[in-house]
């Protein structure tokens, strides 16, 4: 019983960091621009399609250049959406127009994937493959890896946006646009690469979940709603929340198969996002009233 | 003038319903037959998401799963307890109130996009659960076999007998729409869009009136969705999707926000403009979202909005002089509008 609640919490973990990265992803847009990015699991597929169908299926070049080659691309992909999407959402009188706006855009890139790659499914053969035992626990190598690329991609984050100019740039933004404008911080320029980051946050969860699910046309769309869940949990709209929130339904989501059958684990972070909204709208670590 | 108003209404209400009544018969063929059929639907569900979307502008994404739970809440009650199709329309309403209140109160009593997201999640879940409750609701197998409508022993059993009976449940939607919007709930609604601090100073309950919008809404939508399950006699979870309930969005969108008529201009444009698009085989999704996804980033305020606009602009150019209702716009503009930072 106990091996199994450990080997629950070790996967609970893993599962827990990709919907912190998820809801890192769509804060960091939410902060900047003041939009919902409903595109995101499209970006996390368009990720998982461009490693997994093009760069490694038919170029059949090593994972390292894989690696960097997918994350250029969407991280170019996120600015150029941000350049010419985004920035022109944002400033809507209605936001409504900017939700069905970001919504669209996901139909839009997944017809995109729909018509470049097929609508079969496919898999990357020996990507993150195997499993380590240590003592009577058996980790596979998916979660070892997704979990260390997370909590590194979180310090990287966090340094970034302490210590570096255009860091600091951004997250003035985020507080007030009209003052940074006025110190000369280039508004645009920087929900652009607030944007490019999300977008490349997006491939890497992309890249993290083939192991676990198989490359297909609606593999991240459970994914991108937890990590919806994820950030009100934790508190909306502010990162470390985030990261609480998404560890939490990580966790919670894989014991409750201890107590209601496999199928039903989907719905868990769905009624902890209603039963939080009722009692506790700020979330763990909200601060707003 | 009044009675100018009144018969210009009469002679459009006139020719609307000729054209309403003549339509399958001018076509008779079948598979339009359904369109229209399901153009009816739309139009009813259109008309439900009008008031939460339209009128006060927050985002509902769940349609579908309101709709499949409506279909499925009259289905099953017909199915175990054979009771009369009519009665599960009635437990499709009951249905709609429940769903209003449960998911309108925790998201619409805060502030914010709450309500998208719950939406969105509760489609994922109601398919979920569709799907895996095997014993209940045939899972992915679906219910079969749903009896169709009876009038006072007059079968509705064809396409078209259907598609009458459906555009008198069309009208009657429509016209209970058209009260709600012209009434003082009408009104509070489209004030909620516009100011919310203002409303709020003055001491009305801005939650109660948004949870009072979303469960008219769903209502509509569960009704609707009953009424699909009675004419096909047969539905399965697979089609409750997010796309679903972004054309119905799309709907409102086309038609122009807040308004009832607009909402029906939209049901029928957004059922019907697919069909002919279908000769582009793969690739008419991608055209049909393009276009709406162009259209969404040029005319901000919609695409009627958009439409008057080139027709004030061309008057302009032809007469040289200005529209008294731009004159109104154009201040209005400079106090609420504009770029935000």
């Amino acid at each position: 019983m106990t091996t199994m609640v450990i080997q629950l919490l070790i996967t609970g973990i893993a599962y827990g960091l990709i919907y912190s990265l998820v809801g890192i992803e769509y804060t960091l847009v939410w902060n900047s621009s003041g939009l919902l990015n409903f595109s995101h699991d499209r970006l996390i597929t368009l990720g998982a399609y461009i490693f997994g169908g093009s760069m490694i299926l038919s170029l059949n070049l090593n994972y390292p250049v894989a690696i960097i080659v997918t994350l250029a691309i969407m991280g170019c992909v996120g600015a150029l959406l941000a350049m010419g999407v985004f920035n022109r959402l944002r400033s809507m009188r209605s936001n409504i127009f900017a939700i069905i706006g970001t919504v669209v855009l996901s139909k839009i890139i997944a017809e995109f994937i729909r018509l470049f790659w097929g609508s079969g499914n496919m898999r990357v053969p020996g990507w993150l493959s195997g499993t380590v035992r240590i003592g009577n626990f058996a980790i596979t190598v998916a979660n070892i890896v997704i979990t260390v690329v997370a909590i590194v991609l979180v310090i990287v984050l966090q340094l970034f946006f302490k210590f570096t100019k255009s860091g600091k740039a951004i997250r003035c933004v985020q507080q007030n646009k009209k003052a940074s404008a006025l110190m000369g911080i280039n508004v645009n320029r920087s929900i652009c690469i607030t944007t490019g980051i999300s977008t490349i946050i997006c491939a890497v969860v992309g890249l993290l979940v083939i192991p676990l699910v198989n490359i297909s046309a609606t593999m991240a769309i459970t994914i991108g709603l937890k990590g919806f869940c994820a950030g009100v949990i934790g508190g909306f709209g502010y990162i470390p929340g985030a990261i609480v929130g998404g560890i939490f339904i990580g966790i919670i989501e894989n014991l409750a198969t201890l107590v209601i059958p496999a199928v039903y684990k989907d719905a868990v972070s769905f009624i902890f996002l209603i039963v939080f909204l009722v009692v506790k709208p700020t979330g763990f670590l909200g601060k707003r009233a | 003038m009044k009675m100018k108003n009144n018969m210009k209404r009469l002679v459009i209400s006139l020719v609307i319903a000729i054209v309403v009544a003549l339509l399958p018969i001018a076509v008779n063929n079948d598979y339009w037959t359904v369109v229209f059929v399901r153009v009816m639907l739309n139009i009813i569900v259109a008309l439900g998401l009008n008031f939460i979307t339209g009128l006060i502008g927050q985002m509902n994404l769940g349609m579908a799963g309101i709709y499949a739970l409506g279909a499925y809440s009259s289905a099953l009650l017909v199915q175990y307890t054979g009771c009369s199709p009519w009665l599960g329309l009635v437990g499709a309403l009951v249905m709609g109130l429940i769903i209003g209140l449960v998911l309108g109160y925790p998201s619409l009593r805060l502030k914010g996009v709450y309500l998208s997201l719950t939406t969105i999640g509760f489609t994922q879940i109601v398919t979920l659960f569709l799907n895996n409750m095997t014993g209940f609701t045939g899972g992915s197998q679906g219910v079969k076999e749903i009896p169709n409508y009876n009038l006072f022993g007059f079968p509705i059993n064809s396409y078209l007998r259907s598609y009458y009976l459906y555009a008198i449940f069309a009208v009657i939607a429509f016209f209970i729409a058209q009260r709600i919007i012209k009434s003082k709930w009408g009104r509070l609604f489209r004030s909620l869009r516009d100011n919310v601090d203002a409303v709020e100073m003055t001491g009305v309950n801005i939650a109660s009136a948004k949870i009072k919008a979303f469960t008219i809404s769903a209502i509509f939508g569960c009704i609707a969705g009953a009424l699909y399950a009675h004419f096909y006699g047969y539905i399965n979870p697979s089609n409750y999707t997010l796309d679903m309930s972004m054309n119905y969005v799309l709907m409102l969108l086309v038609g122009g926000l807040g308004s009832a008529p607009g909402a029906i201009v939209g049901a029928c444009v957004v059922t019907i403009l697919p069909e002919p698009l279908r000769g582009l085989g793969d690739y008419y999704l991608i055209v049909f979202y393009g276009i709406i996804f162009i259209g969404i980033l040029l005319f901000p305020n919609g695409w009627i909005d958009a439409f008057s606009r080139g027709g004030r602009f061309l008057y302009q150019k032809v007469t040289g002089k200005k529209l008294a209702a731009q004159e109104t716009a154009d201040t209005n503009k400079t106090e609420g509008g504009g770029r935000k930072p």
